[in-house]
């Protein structure tokens, strides 16, 4: 174990200046306070640990695809502060006094042919590392080192890695037609996945993470298709039914809930991933509309319009037992559980617009979470903290938004053509 | 390309000789007599009627070909223009959060299936599609899109159209006919849209 010599480190960067650096406490309690870790995270010097001069690195690529990403983690981690750093002036045991910083991120990133190396050090106020990390990439594996060090960070105090390596799954019209795609959760990495050239909407993960299932009309109808994460492994999903819309994956067996419809009655199905065991839970003659699994598979959420307007119900897994959950608002749908099981978010028209609605299954109570123009499809991050939805409050277009399950830390994920329909991942990584 | 040209000139110069007697008539227009009109409560008597002055129609001896009124277009997408602007396969319009048929839509739908078992619509099928307005949610119009195009499918059946020549599609709110954020858009955008199909 080699101690630390703090000393021997040398002057910050310029980079580090560039970035501010949120201080995150300022807005907490007392109470709320005493669980947030302060963090010194300089801009990591450009050379290895005990390397004399620095090698030529990128300042501004190890900023853009590393620095940033990992800064923004720590900053959105709820448990984690940055400490406000003064630019260009070497962390010591006395500076992390000075700023509070109960930790120090040492970070030390070089190249060694066309690999990035990226070390990590978690030192405390005594000198000693807590964590010790080192990752090696490509360029375009700078973004994931940042997430998947930050998640390092948060099992090293939470015992339970963060949700910087989710991926978000939506639909975007940029390539010209609906696709499906994915991105990061920050918003970065934004990739195509479905390439049908046709109208491919809906899609949502199965529980691994591996697999999306999604509806495209392809075929001049809509039907089920299965994809995997790379694009690969497309298989048309035949339910000898008409829709095939909403599909989703059961989080504990090969069922996937979807609505199907005869002769105009849309119900909700059951089908197994390879086609098979097509089985019917509802079967009122109203439409019943977007089902979505509780997360232990022994309830499934869905709309209905069986009062005349479309609400929330909540029904067993096997069909039974049916009951309403939504009262207020005249139109309701997207129902999503929490990964906790407790509450349940959908879209709730109110004032003639959509909004976001969380209600607590416990309570019974529910609150919206107000925004500007429309706001629909919600869907919770693996840890239950966040939500992603699509808004129209930019002109009218829909695109994805993030923000924390309150509210607050509203970001824009997506700019280019419209997007819409966002589902996150369902594993934190 | 050499014969349209000569094609249009000979058209326009006919055009041309045909419009200047009418012309002439413009030229010398008797002036109207002048009414005193400074007492308002007198009633007057109104002017005679004026003809109103409106083009020659082309005679079809002055046209090359003289198309018959009903030459069906062999494309497909062009009979499909076609049949809506005479007025033959119309779509079917709902009111909002709805899939039943007002009598404007039975209607729409009695005049497109009296075409379609006519000796020109006979070879056709049809696919029905249900669209939606935007102001409900993606998922759930997709599931109404569904029923709207089920009532008419099931509509023209009962009015004598085997149901295995129509096929059903939900768009939902995917593919909107007017993009606009008004009333009059989304009465346009709640419809079953009929598509002949081969």
């Amino acid at each position: 174990m080699k101690k630390l010599i703090l000393l021997s480190i040398a002057v910050l960067s310029i980079g580090a200046a560039a970035h501010a650096q949120t201080d995150i406490t300022s807005t907490m309690t007392a109470g709320q306070a005493a669980q947030i870790v302060r963090i010194a995270v300089p801009f990591p010097e450009l050379k290895p640990p005990a390397a004399p001069a620095p090698a030529l690195v990128d300042t501004g690529k190890v900023r853009e695809g590393f620095f940033g990403p990992l800064t923004r983690d720590i900053a959105y981690s709820g448990i984690f502060a940055l400490a406000a750093l003064p630019p260009s002036v070497p962390v010591t045991p006395e500076l992390m006094k000075r700023v509070e910083a109960q930790f120090y991120l040492q970070l030390n990133v070089w190249t060694e042919g066309a690999e990035y190396v990226v070390e990590a050090r978690l030192v405390d106020q005594t000198g000693a590392a807590q964590l010790k990390k080192r990752y090696r990439g490509p360029e375009a594996a700078l973004a994931r080192t940042a997430h998947t060090l930050a998640n390092e960070l948060m099992r090293t105090f939470n015992n339970r890695p963060g949700v910087f390596l989710s991926q978000i799954a939506f639909a975007s019209n940029r390539s010209g037609n609906w696709e499906v795609w994915l991105m990061d959760w920050d918003g970065a990495n934004q990739r195509q996945i479905t390439r049908h050239g046709a109208l491919s909407i809906l899609p949502s993960w199965s529980p691994d993470n591996e697999r999306m299932v999604y509806t495209s009309f392809a075929r001049g109808t809509s039907d089920m298709y299965i994809i995997n994460r790379r694009g690969g492994g497309r298989m048309r999903i035949n339910s000898g039914l008409a829709l095939n819309t909403s599909a989703t994956f059961s989080p504990v067996s090969n069922d996937i809930a979807f609505v199907g419809s005869v002769r105009g009655n849309p119900d909700i199905y059951l089908i197994k991933d390879d086609g098979s065991n097509l089985r019917r839970l509802t079967t009122t003659n109203s439409i019943e509309s977007t089902p979505e699994w509780s997360p232990n598979g022994r309830q499934i959420a869905f709309t209905s319009g069986r009062t005349g307007t479309p609400q929330i119900y909540v029904m067993d897994a096997e069909g039974t037992n049916e009951r309403r959950i939504s009262f207020e608002g005249n139109w309701n749908d997207d129902a999503v559980f929490s990964p906790d099981g407790e509450k349940v978010a959908y879209t709730s028209r109110v004032n003639g617009r959509f909004q976001i609605r969380i209600a607590n299954l416990i309570t019974n109570e529910s609150s919206i979470i107000a925004g500007e123009g429309s706001n629909e499809q919600p869907t919770w991050s693996p840890d239950g903290q966040w939500i992603a939805f699509q808004s129209d409050r930019k002109g009218r277009k829909w695109q994805v938004f993030r923000m924390r399950a309150d509210g607050s830390d509203l970001l824009q994920l997506t700019f280019d053509g419209e997007n819409k329909e966002p589902d996150w991942s369902k594993k934190p990584e | 390309m050499k014969k349209i040209t000569q094609l249009t000139l000979t058209s326009l110069a006919l055009v041309l000789l045909i419009l200047t007697p009418a012309c002439r008539t413009k030229k010398t227009p008797v002036k109207p007599e002048v009414i005193p009109t400074a007492t308002m409560d007198v009633p007057r008597v109104p002017d005679p009627p004026m003809p109103v002055e409106t083009t020659v129609p082309d005679e079809p001896d002055f046209v090359e070909q003289s198309p018959t009124e009903d030459v069906i277009p062999s494309d497909i997408e062009a009979l499909n223009r076609w049949v809506r602007d005479k007025g033959y396969v119309r779509d079917a319009f709902y009111n909002y959060d709805e899939a039943t048929l007002d009598d404007a839509a039975q209607a729409a739908l009695s005049a497109s299936a009296t075409w379609l078992k006519g000796k020109d619509g006979a070879g056709y099928s049809l696919l029905v599609e249900g669209h939606c307005d935007e102001r409900g949610t993606e998922q759930y119009n997709l599931a109404l899109g569904d029923k709207r195009a089920n009532s008419a499918k099931d509509y023209l059946v009962t009015l004598g159209i085997d149901a295995g020549r129509i096929r059903t599609v939900s768009y939902g709110e995917e593919r909107p006919f007017e993009e606009g954020h008004d009333d009059s858009s989304w009465s346009q955008n709640r419809r079953a849209h009929l598509v002949l199909v081969r």
